[in-house]
């Protein structure tokens, strides 16, 4: 017996000591970076099958189009050669056999292949939200330090109550607002779109276009066109990065309190350090790191509330899209545009997360 | 101590800061550079250029597969027609055709003008003609206008300068209508697919056009640049501007406040009643208008309505009261002025104002006479058929379908018919595609439907309503009138042919299985300096860009 535990006890010791030390450290990186890609797969497809069938009950495109101009037995003919009287199942089926092989399908309303319409709008939709995270960077980190620096004074409520209707205010109806103000009284801004009809003229005929409409406009070396640009972007980009920026500002205060609240920080301020310098030296970066990780999450936000701020300020990208496609009940061209949106999704929180294991160990598996 | 790693990262953050900054100030310095928000590029500034606003939304511009007003807007400005309407008339008159008559009861035979020519120099012959209209029918896209060539059998192509339909009914009077319609582009053989749609950038880079203008530049539902073709020898004449942008909003408020700040020249199609009403005391543009082709009109289930066919008290004559003392109580005027602002007209027959054969015999047939509500002829007609008490209609429309004024349309509708003490009504809406449905099941005993032409004839407001197998389904079944509807069709005497619209007309006016009640007006809004909507918005319900000039 004794040899027996003595043989065995040595083992025991060292795999206790290698669980104890996967435990400190939050499990292996690799691991966890498989299994966070692999969790990719069924979220696009759950998506992808959700709209599928939420599609389908708002009825078929074709009646839509055509149901106030055929006979019944003509709307048939038409939904019968499209083959939506066909089992919802075999639809289904098909329908993922399809995009397995990366097939997206050709747009009802308008037959353009799927894929370009991604392309074609994907870049106005990125470039919106590189703009709306940066006036949420802009505005949520400073304001989120100074309400941290002056907490429960009244600046701090001030810039609370601001953050609260930064992120509760319905992006249409700030957008509105926004055009309303700068547009409409004040007409120091665009009213819609990306640039001006002349600028897009421009940018068309260069031989390269990106579709980000910054880059295309450097490309002309035009200045008129630049600043066009530039001031058509102001709106939407102060619309969805606002909603946005409540959420910094919110983070970052408490974050920062948090900090200004530990041992080393009072330490340093029993040492006679100002509170200035105390927020500016000890308690800044801190803060920034989970605004890394909520990043992933604004991701998602910034998409879907592109879809509202696209349609207010006719900014053509995908949202825009979406939501035109929406109103023709376009099923494929939607299905298309949503299993893109969830790709994108699920990759910046795939990288997010990848990157919160590598500063964090202990989230890993 | 664990603050040392953080004072490492403070460059990094600094320099962040810096970057982030500059891009802020720069926008903000280029932004200041502009001048403000209407901008100097919008395309619009000199007399030599035009820049339209439209919500319309573009299908294809390949004509095989665009059955729409978007769609059509486009191909009517940059391919040649055989046949097209002039400005300000409802009626055809060969394009580049010099000629176009029937040689033969099932044969319709177009002679081209010699020399024709596409912008990208390939001549335009009756080989392409003829490779038109059949890639039409052969393609037969779901979006596409194929159903309009339903009557065509085959289309010759003898010489260079010659094209023979031959038809399947004999003197099909809305054939040379339909060479103008969505079916009628000519395109170019050597640029377009025999089998399948071009895609539209392939259109544009092939220069197949033939029309008045040319597009130069083409970014899908967003903006399009028109340049004057020199080679067009058609019925309309050179363009008056030789360039035309267009820019394709989403939203109509947009179009409105671009139109009002002078951001564009012209906003056609389709702005609010409100905004239109708004912007008429804008000094800064001016608001014209003409006929429209789209009608809105109740429709009655000879089966489901009070009184219907299948009813328990069925009673075709107090069924034909009940619709007569509707009639008699609906007030257009009311209608077009406290909904619409008057962008819709009362419509008081079933071929609408300004189209050869257009009456007005309800007005005279209805009401005080004059236009205007009868509530002493309502009560008449159903004391003679010996309706007592209220009827109860129960009427359906779409709040979504006709634009947003549809619910206040119906409740002024309700309001009329219930305030003579005669009718109780139950108002429901339904979602357009369930209503679509619906209806043709014998669902709805009273409902709303509107209609936009397939082309300016007066048989395009007959045939897809009161023939044998028209698409209302409602059970109306009159064969004199389905005889009459196609002997029009054959009559070749102009005359002759107007008189039996009218009297179509008439004989429905008395059946009443639908009421029209409005027809919509073409509204543009162009900036002061301006001139040429009116030449355009005429019967023919195309919007010609060349119409326009600035100065």
């Amino acid at each position: 017996m004794s040899s027996l535990i003595s043989e065995a006890a040595p083992e025991t010791a060292a795999e206790s000591t290698t669980t104890f030390k996967k435990q400190r450290n939050g499990g292996g990186l690799g691991r966890y970076i498989i299994v966070r890609f692999l969790l990719i797969i069924p979220t696009i497809f759950i998506l992808v099958t959700l709209v599928f069938f939420l599609m389908r009950l708002t009825g078929d495109p074709i009646t839509a189009a055509l149901g106030g101009r055929l006979n019944a037995s003509q709307l048939h003919e038409r939904i019968h050669a499209a083959g939506y009287d066909r089992p919802i199942l075999v639809q289904y089926f098909e329908y993922l056999g399809q995009i397995a092989t990366g097939n997206f399908g050709t747009s009802i309303s308008d037959n353009r292949p799927i894929t370009t319409i991604l392309v074609t709008y994907g870049a106005a939709t990125l470039e919106l939200a590189f703009y709306a995270l940066i006036v949420a960077f802009i505005v949520g980190i400073p304001l989120g330090l100074v309400a941290a620096y002056f907490r429960d004074k009244g600046q701090d409520a001030v810039l609370r109550v601001f953050a609260i209707l930064c992120y509760a205010t319905p992006v249409f109806f700030a957008g509105i607002l926004l055009k309303l103000i700068f547009s409409v009284w004040l007409n120091v801004l665009p009213v819609a779109g990306r640039a001006s009809t002349g600028s897009e003229f421009e940018m068309q005929d260069l031989p390269h276009t990106t579709g980000f409409y910054l880059i295309d406009a450097f490309q002309t070396g035009d200045p008129a066109v630049i600043s066009d640009v530039l001031l058509h972007a102001v709106l939407p980009a102060v619309t969805l990065g606002l909603l946005t920026a409540g959420i910094f500002l919110r983070l970052v205060r408490t974050n920062v309190i948090g900090t200004l609240n530990t041992d080393y920080v009072d330490a340093a301020r029993s040492r006679g350090v100002s509170e200035y310098r105390l927020v500016r030296k000890h308690a800044y970066k801190p803060a920034l790191i989970p605004i890394i990780t909520v990043i992933g999450l604004q991701i998602a936000l910034l998409l879907s509330g592109a879809v509202l701020t696209e349609s207010t300020f006719e900014w053509k990208g995908l949202g825009f899209q979406l939501a035109q496609y929406l109103g023709a009940r376009d099923f494929v061209a939607v299905q298309g545009i949503v299993a893109l949106l969830a790709v994108i999704v699920a990759i910046t929180n795939f990288i997010v997360d990848v990157a919160a294991a590598i500063i964090d160990p202990r989230v890993r598996y | 101590m664990p603050s040392l790693p953080r004072i490492d990262a403070r460059p990094r953050t600094k320099r962040l800061i810096g970057v982030t900054a500059a891009l802020a100030a720069s926008a903000f310095v280029l932004a200041g550079c502009s001048g403000g928000g209407n901008s100097s590029s919008t395309g619009g500034a000199s007399a030599s250029s035009i820049t339209v606003g439209t919500t319309d939304k573009i299908t294809t511009i390949d004509p095989a597969g665009s059955y729409d007003n978007g769609s059509f807007a486009v191909e009517n400005q940059v391919y040649p027609f055989l046949m097209n309407t002039p400005y300000g008339s409802p009626d055809v008159k060969p394009d580049i055709a010099v000629s176009g008559t029937f040689t033969s009861p099932t044969e319709y035979t177009v002679k081209l003008k010699s020399g024709l020519k596409f912008a990208n120099g390939d001549d335009l012959t009756s080989s392409d003609v003829k490779f038109s209209f059949d890639r039409v029918v052969s393609i037969a896209d779901e979006n596409g206008p194929s159903s309009l060539l339903g009557n065509l059998v085959s289309t010759a192509a003898p010489d260079p300068t010659t094209v023979v339909f031959t038809l399947k009914t004999p003197n099909d009077q809305t054939f040379p209508q339909v060479l103008s319609s969505p079916a009628g582009p000519i395109v170019d053989e050597q640029v377009f697919s025999a089998t399948a749609l071009t895609p539209d950038n392939d259109i544009v880079k092939g220069n197949a056009f033939a029309g008045q203008y040319t597009i130069t530049s083409y970014d899908f539902n967003n903006t399009i640049q028109y340049k004057a073709n020199p080679n067009y020898q058609g019925l309309l004449g050179a363009a008056k501007t030789p360039t035309v942008n267009v820019k394709y909003y989403a939203e109509s408020a947009n179009l409105k406040l671009d139109i009002q700040q002078n951001n564009i020249d012209v906003a056609f199609r389709s702005l609010s009643a409100t905004d239109i009403a708004d912007l008429s005391t804008n000094s800064k543009v001016k608001v014209v208008d003409g006929p429209g082709g789209e009608i809105r009109y109740i429709v009655f289930n000879f089966n489901t309505m009070p009184y219907g066919a299948t009813a328990t008290d069925a009673d075709p004559a107090k069924a034909l009261a009940v619709r007569q003392a509707v009639a008699d109580l609906i007030d257009r005027q009311a209608i077009a002025t406290q909904v619409y602002k008057d962008t819709y007209t009362p419509l008081y027959s079933y071929v609408p104002a300004g189209l050869t054969g257009a009456t007005t015999v309800l007005k005279d047939m209805y009401g005080d006479g004059n236009g205007g509500p009868s509530l002493d002829k309502a009560k008449a007609a159903l004391t003679a058929a010996g309706v007592t008490g209220p009827v109860t209609l129960d009427l359906q429309y779409v709040s979504e379908h006709y634009g947003p004024s549809s619910a206040d349309e119906y409740a002024l509708i309700k309001d009329q018919l219930e305030s003579s003490g005669l009718f109780t009504v139950n108002l429901q809406t339904t979602d357009y595609v369930q209503y679509s449905k619906d209806r043709t099941n014998d669902v709805y005993p009273e409902y709303q439907l509107g209609w936009f032409p397939d082309y300016s004839d007066a048989d395009n407001y007959l045939t897809p309503f009161f023939s044998a197998d028209n698409f209302l389904a409602n059970h109306y079944n009159n064969t004199t009138v389905q005889d009459e509807i196609t002997k029009q069709v054959g009559e070749t005497d102009p005359a002759a042919r107007t008189a039996e619209i009218e009297d179509i007309q008439k004989q429905v006016a008395g059946d009443l299985s639908t009421i029209p009640y409005l027809q919509g007006a073409q509204v543009a809004v162009v900036g002061s300096n301006v001139n040429g909507a009116a030449d355009t918005l005429d019967a023919s319900f195309k919007f010609r860009y060349a119409a326009l000039s600035k100065g």
